[in-house]
């Protein structure tokens, strides 16, 4: 449980100490990818608990989503529609059923363990 | 969880941790943009016109502040007697001048004489005088001979069968003449006035040759290196403000 926890710090201070900076028009590509990231870890936290995880599946949608939302934003903004919102709405609607099961497996799990 | 599964999760989250820190970071950056709306925009141009004309207008006093001061130090009574002093030495000619200009040559005719009988050469005071008065009215400005600057109370006497401008003897032959005209026409004048006039042929007679140069760009004639004795002037008394 702590070397996830250890990744994200060590990705957070690399970040910051780097001193990358995206510029203006790129910023909007990172937000969903970071978004996409976000929503393929829940993903993965879920299907663990589930019992259903697949470390393939788990990495390849990772890079998988990242890549496809950023293509839709690039669609998008060469369109002129924002189909990056598509993403951001699929994601975010994703992020929040799996983080509801998350909690219900939790909650099942916390009451089962005080029964006994 | 395997230990597998615990390492792809470790990449994933650290990949995902860059990303929010680079995010942040870009985001962090764009919070210092100008968020004010227009109508304060234009508030702060009229204040920073404001100031610029009032720096435009304290630039507009210093400067006139300068030309006063300017002004007042022209038309100072040191710098107008300081002016007219050097108008006047440079009149009476105590300075050195540079103009256009024609410089003649006087030698010893030797052509016609044989080797042993050959004159040694003898300058007339009369010749000279003549010289210059012509040179005068050909409008020349500054004359030298022998690099004796010519000026108004110049003595040009013979001393004991010799030639003296202000005693210097015209001894050494060949004699310049230098002599400077206001401008390159005026120059150009003095050159056919003398290429016209008979004083070739006055010095022909005393076994003189004379040569004229072309003239010339830019001749200096040295200063009046005498002091200047005023015998019989008197400096007229004030009589008005006073």
């Amino acid at each position: 449980m702590w070397l996830p926890i250890l990744g994200l710090i060590i990705g957070v201070a690399m970040g910051l100490l780097t001193d990358i900076q995206i510029p203006d028009e790129y910023s909007n590509y990172l937000s969903i990818a970071v978004l996409a990231a976000l929503d393929t870890l829940v993903g993965g936290i879920r299907a663990h608990l589930q019992n259903v995880y697949d470390e393939k599946i788990f990495v390849s949608g990772f890079f998988f989503n990242i890549v496809l939302a950023a293509s839709l934003a690039f669609l998008g903004v060469h369109l002129g529609v924002d189909l990056y919102l598509a993403a951001v709405f699929a994601f975010g609607v994703r992020l929040f059923q799996n983080i509801a099961i998350i909690r219900r497996i939790l909650l099942t799990k916390w009451s089962l363990s005080k029964k006994e | 969880m395997k230990q597998k599964n615990k390492i792809s999760f470790f990449f994933v989250t650290l990949l995902l941790g860059l990303m929010l820190a680079i995010q942040y970071q870009s985001t962090n950056e764009n919070e210092n943009l100008d968020t004010k709306d227009m109508w304060e925009l234009r508030e702060r141009y009229i204040e920073a016109k404001d100031y610029e004309a009032k720096l435009i207008q304290e630039i507009r006093t210093i400067d006139e502040k300068i030309a006063e001061y300017k002004k007042v130090v022209e038309h100072s009574k040191g710098t107008v007697l300081k002016q007219t002093l050097e108008e006047l030495q440079t009149e009476a000619g105590l300075t050195e001048l540079s103009g256009p200009g024609i410089i003649i040559t006087i030698q010893p005719e030797t052509s016609f004489f044989p080797i042993d009988s050959a004159p040694t050469g003898y300058v007339s005071p009369d010749l000279i005088r003549k010289l210059i008065n012509e040179l005068n009215m050909y409008g020349a400005k500054a004359i030298s001979v022998a690099n004796q600057r010519i000026i108004n109370t110049t003595s040009i006497r013979d001393v004991q069968g010799e030639t003296k401008i202000d005693g210097f003897p015209l001894r050494t032959f060949p004699i310049e003449i230098k002599v400077i005209a206001e401008d390159e026409k005026t120059a150009n004048k003095l050159y056919n006035g003398v290429q016209i006039s008979t004083i070739p042929d006055d010095f022909f007679i005393d076994n003189l040759s004379v040569s004229i140069s072309e003239v010339k760009k830019s001749i200096t004639i040295p200063a009046y290196n005498h002091s200047i004795k005023v015998d019989v002037m008197e400096t007229v008394k004030d009589e008005g403000e006073q």
